[in-house]
């Protein structure tokens, strides 16, 4: 669904067979992020970035149309305040974004198991 | 020399794409402090300002294509922004005459409850004398094109919020003129009929595109070209 995650390396392999491939992904690492604490934009961002080792990146400014669509569906929600002296858009999860997460992270478990199966093991 | 500040440009690309204000000035406003925060982390790594927000801007690209991502995941947000083709071609050409008829009857029935009290005797009475039937014609013309205006304005509703290029408003408010410029609601003294005439109906036609260009002039009513000399 979100168009503006890149996998290194893989973004024009997957345009041309599977756009989709990576649904749920996105959604998955902002909730996971958002769990342990809030966030804004930009430290999203550069989470992702630099927790998945560079694998995975948000097109920059990318992720604001994507954490209101979550703000939206209630799984985030966000408050703009003033820390050291500059204003942003905070966002932390919801209820409603935890018990998403626990879904999301249960699927990714199952298909990452499926998946380690099929590739003998050797990812597991 | 010309200069075009980035946000400003930004600003009038995401309008020009059709992004809803209610929107674009939360989405401006997160994109000016993401390179805001861009432009400090340069400037942590020892740049000069001039060069760090050339840094923060080159890493945004340009506002053109940028403006061009952002709505295009602010449209895949939503189904309606996901099937533009269905949601303002296919559902107008289906949906207005079903809509625009129980609209009909709707305002038929307000005006019925507010005027005769919900009363049949007093309709029919109405019915009967010439003069009091113009007004029930009358009214039935007003209910007739408000519910023509409803239905357009529930199309440039559903593609103001998902965000879609003001030229699909415009396409599904065509769609809906066409379908009201032959379909008619005929009053007889005892008698109410939906039917579709050939004959056009040149007022009903207009409806949905005076609305629609209310909405591109309300669009546009502020905007201007944002450059400044430097």
């Amino acid at each position: 669904m979100l168009t503006c995650i890149t996998v290194i390396g893989m973004v024009r392999a997957m345009k041309k067979t599977n756009p989709s491939f990576l649904n749920g992904v996105p959604e998955l690492l902002v909730l996971r992020l958002l769990a342990s604490r809030e966030m804004y934009g930009y430290q999203i961002v550069e989470a992702i970035r630099v927790q998945t080792r560079e694998a995975l990146s948000f097109g920059e400014g990318c992720i604001y149309p994507y954490l209101h669509y979550l703000e939206a569906q209630k799984q985030v929600s966000s408050q703009r305040r003033e820390v050291e002296g500059r204003n942003r858009n905070y966002y932390r999860l919801t209820a409603r974004g935890r018990k998403r997460l626990e879904e999301l992270t249960s699927e990714y478990k199952r298909v990452t198991t499926g998946i380690s199966f099929l590739m003998g093991g050797q990812h597991a | 020399m010309l200069r075009i500040d980035f946000i400003e440009r930004l600003r009038f690309e995401l309008l020009e794409l059709g992004c809803p204000r209610r929107q674009l000035r939360r989405l401006v406003q997160e994109v000016a402090d993401h390179r805001e925060d861009l432009k400090q982390a340069a400037l942590l790594e020892g740049l000069s300002e001039a060069s760090a927000e050339s840094q923060a801007n080159t890493q945004l690209g340009d506002p053109f294509t940028l403006a061009g991502r952002l709505m295009m995941a602010l449209r895949q947000t939503s189904w309606w922004g996901r099937h533009v083709l269905i949601a303002f071609c296919g559902l107008p050409l289906l949906v207005f005459p079903v809509l625009w008829a129980l609209l009909v009857c709707a305002n038929l029935s307000l005006g019925f409850a507010l005027g005769f009290g919900w009363n049949y005797q007093k309709l029919h009475l109405a019915a009967k004398n010439p003069d009091s039937f113009h007004h029930l014609v009358l009214a039935l013309h007003c209910a007739d094109y408000l519910a023509t205006a409803l239905v357009a304005i529930l199309f440039c509703w559903l593609a103001r919020r998902s965000a879609v290029r003001m030229a699909w408003m415009a396409t599904a408010c065509a769609i809906c003129s066409f379908c009201a410029m032959f379909l008619r609601v005929k009053l007889n003294p005892h008698s109410l009929s939906v039917l579709i005439s050939w004959n056009p109906q040149w007022v009903r036609f207009a409806i949905p595109l005076l609305i629609a260009g209310a909405l591109y002039a309300f669009q546009w009513r502020t905007i201007e070209i944002p450059c400044e000399q430097s």
